[in-house]
């Protein structure tokens, strides 16, 4: 026993020495952050003047902002349109591309290849395309004779528009997620479906996806996380026009911190919005747990 | 013995040489601690760059004790954000070039700028450079000065004289009547296609708050005769110049004579678009890359029908201002009288084509034949005289952004009218006002 316990006590070291860079990274980046944000609730603060004690007016402000509300609003129905679609589209081209398709490699990598493209170059081409007079879309609807649409200059049409891009730029990480999950599935499952007599709509439905539940999960989780920090989109498309109708949570949130200097009530809505975050994410795993 | 007397003859000449070189090296130690050194912070543009590269060198030539290390700002969304990381994190320059006038509160509030009134030349080397009135205009509230007013940028209206000769317009429009008739004749499908491709103008409907300097705000100054969004510490835009204001865009996107859209581009080189609103800074841009055949005017921003008076408009001024960091306050002063001298005004005109804010421009000899070279940036010059600033209010830019909001629905959509939409923009730049205030 006495022998051994020097030897843990160097495993102990050597393990936090190990983890010091990790350590040092979460409390520089993260914890610190976190903490100094958490005081801003309470102050009002536009980092060149000295801190100043508000108690709860933030909340106060926060809770009297209709703007605020209205960015919520804009987001879930960002969330509604953009995490279905993703989802149907990522999972319907998945399945293809786990056929015995030629160039499966090339075409894979092109799906893959708007996620890692810089997000702001994909809005500026995006916003080209969207051009009401100008741009690509509406030239092509008018060659097919189909009425021009205002994607981003009506506020009906503009998050969807967004949620589209948005679709476009992402799906070719849940595609990948996709591949994986329908690459786990056992192959005799399958085969046993077919001398049973069933279709390949049934199969898909009987075997595919509920096999691919945990993948859906994560899929959803990690869309829905991604979905509520909808900044660059709005931000270079539309500056949240128009008429606030693609004004995210987050754009509304950096608004308020960058353009106005109002750090500590921006701070109380990064922490109002977070615990919004976590009651979804929250229903989400209880809504899919119940069904498991 | 002979190699013992050479050794002793070697090492002490040995000793004489580093002794001198010692007391040389000290003496030059003693001349470098002696000489000041000055961090000086311009704009990121190039033509800003070029003009601040040739005036720090000159400078540096006839000035070897204080030496100035020039560097364009940081890189960030907007000078002033750049500018208050810097103050935040104690790392401002000793001089900077490319000070809003709107974000001043902010720097003095946090006693990040010097005042300038402790020289005992600063009142009487300014009213000697620039009309007093207009030198009253920068003064702070708590009285002093902390900005040298050094350059503005008058929007004007810049046209393109062939669409305007091709619509059979004889002259550019002076108020909203003849603007909107002018729009009628000018938008047009030219090529047939059913697609509308030329437009009276263009402006970015995004509803970001400093968008509004470039298309409400220079028309509100222009039809309330030189007025700005506060009177005092009072709110003073909700009146019938703004609603006015309002209607005239409303026009201009009902109608179609603006278009909602985004270019990629210039559209005014593109001939998409026959006006724009701009400033001085766009004649060199203009003249460098126009087309072949490409003709084009200045006219002053267009009034309300019944407006009499002359004609004003926003002047985006950009002044200097020393940084309290400085541990070389005089030294500074005196590098920023330099960068305001007569000859370095025109060079601020020749290599960035922007007006400096200097008493009777157009008439001295010295930028005379500059002017007779550049005749639109004479009319620049002409129109700097009738131009007012922002004021500064630390809540500018959100009130800019309540505008921003009410000026979307209203002009640019359609869904509520002028004088509702002013009176919520007034009601929101109240709240935010009380907000500010506690």
């Amino acid at each position: 026993m006495k022998a051994g316990f020097p030897v843990n006590k160097i495993k102990n070291k050597t393990g936090y020495l190990m983890s010091l860079p990790y350590i040092l990274y979460f409390c520089l980046f993260i914890g610190f952050p976190l903490i100094f944000s958490f005081i801003l609730i309470f102050h009002k603060w536009n980092i060149v003047t000295p801190m100043q004690w508000v108690g709860l007016r933030n909340f106060y402000r926060l809770f009297h902002d209709v703007q605020f509300f209205t960015s919520i609003r804009n987001t879930l129905i960002f969330l509604v349109i953009h995490i279905p679609l993703q989802i149907v589209i990522a999972l319907f081209l998945a399945v293809i591309l786990n056929q015995k398709i030629k160039f499966k490699g090339f075409f894979r990598a092109l799906y893959f290849l708007p996620v890692v493209v810089s997000g702001v170059v994909v809005t500026i081409l995006w916003q080209q395309l969207y051009a009401y007079e100008t741009g690509l879309l509406n030239l092509l609807l008018t060659r097919l004779g189909i009425t021009k649409i205002p994607w981003l200059t009506d506020s009906r049409w503009a998050m969807p528009s967004i949620a589209i891009m948005a679709t476009w730029k992402n799906v070719g990480l849940y595609i990948v997620l996709f591949l994986v999950g329908l690459q786990s599935i056992p192959h005799y499952l399958y085969e046993a479906a077919e001398m049973d007599g069933a279709r390949s709509l049934q199969q898909f439905f009987h075997i595919t996806l509920p096999a691919l539940n945990n993948t859906m999960v994560l899929v959803v989780i990690l869309s829905t996380i991604g979905g509520f920090s909808l900044f660059i989109e709005p931000f270079v498309m539309t500056g949240g026009g128009p008429m606030n109708s693609t004004l995210s949570a987050m754009l509304y949130i950096y608004n308020q911190a960058f353009y106005f200097g109002h750090m500590g009530y921006a701070a109380t809505l990064g922490f109002f919005f977070a615990l919004i975050i976590l009651i979804v994410v929250l229903i989400q795993k209880k809504i899919v747990e119940r069904k498991d | 013995m002979i190699y013992n007397k050479t050794t002793v003859v070697i090492f002490l000449l040995f000793l004489v040489i580093e002794v001198s070189c010692e007391r040389k090296q000290a003496a030059q130690f003693k001349d470098e601690q002696d000489i000041i050194r000055l961090t000086y912070w311009c704009a990121s543009n190039q033509d800003e760059i070029n003009l601040a590269k040739e005036l720090v060198n000159e400078w540096n030539a006839e000035h070897p004790k204080v030496q100035v290390v020039l560097q364009p700002i940081p890189a960030s969304q907007s000078s002033e954000e750049a500018l208050l990381a810097a103050i935040a994190g104690k790392t401002t320059p000793d001089v900077c070039s490319n000070m809003w006038p709107g974000a001043m509160d902010d720097f003095t509030s946090s006693g990040g700028l010097v005042r300038l009134d402790q020289f005992p030349d600063f009142i009487e080397y300014m009213q000697k450079r620039m009309p007093e009135e207009l030198l009253e205009s920068f003064r702070s509230p708590d009285s002093h000065y902390y900005q040298i007013p050094w350059k503005t940028n008058p929007i004007m209206v810049m046209y393109n004289k062939k669409m305007f000769r091709e619509a059979g317009i004889v002259r550019p429009p002076r108020t909203y009547s003849e603007y909107l008739a002018a729009a009628e004749k000018i938008t047009k499908d030219i090529n047939g296609d059913g697609r509308i491709d030329r437009w009276m103008g263009y402006r970015d409907i995004r509803p970001i708050w400093w968008q509004r300097l470039f298309d409400y705000y220079p028309l509100y100054i222009a039809a309330s005769g030189g007025m700005t969004l506060f009177s005092g510490s009072e709110i003073a835009f909700a009146n019938e110049a703004s609603v006015k204001v309002f209607q005239f865009f409303n026009e201009l996107y009902r109608y179609g004579y603006y278009p909602l859209t985004t270019f990629q581009g210039d559209a005014f080189l593109a001939e998409q678009v026959a006006t724009q609103f701009t400033g001085p800074w766009n004649v060199i841009h203009v003249e460098n890359f126009k087309p072949p055949g490409f003709e084009y005017g200045i006219s002053p921003i267009p009034v309300p029908d019944d407006y009499n008076g002359p004609v004003y408009t926003y002047g985006d001024h950009k002044n200097i201002s020393i940084f309290s960091t400085t541990e070389h306050p005089e030294a500074a002063w005196q590098f920023t009288k330099f960068l305001i001298s007569a000859q370095a005004d025109l060079r601020l005109l020749e290599i960035c084509s922007q007006i400096p804010l200097r008493k009777n421009l157009t008439v001295v000899p010295l930028y005379h034949e500059y002017f007779l070279e550049n005749p639109m940036m004479m009319q620049f010059a002409e129109q700097a005289v009738y131009t007012r600033g922002v004021d500064g209010s630390s809540v500018l830019k959100e009130i800019f952004d309540a505008i921003s909001q009410e000026y979307e629905i209203c002009a640019v959509y359609n869904k509520r009218m002028p004088q509702e939409a002013v009176a919520n923009a007034a009601k929101r730049a109240q709240i935010i006002i009380e907000w500010n205030r506690k």
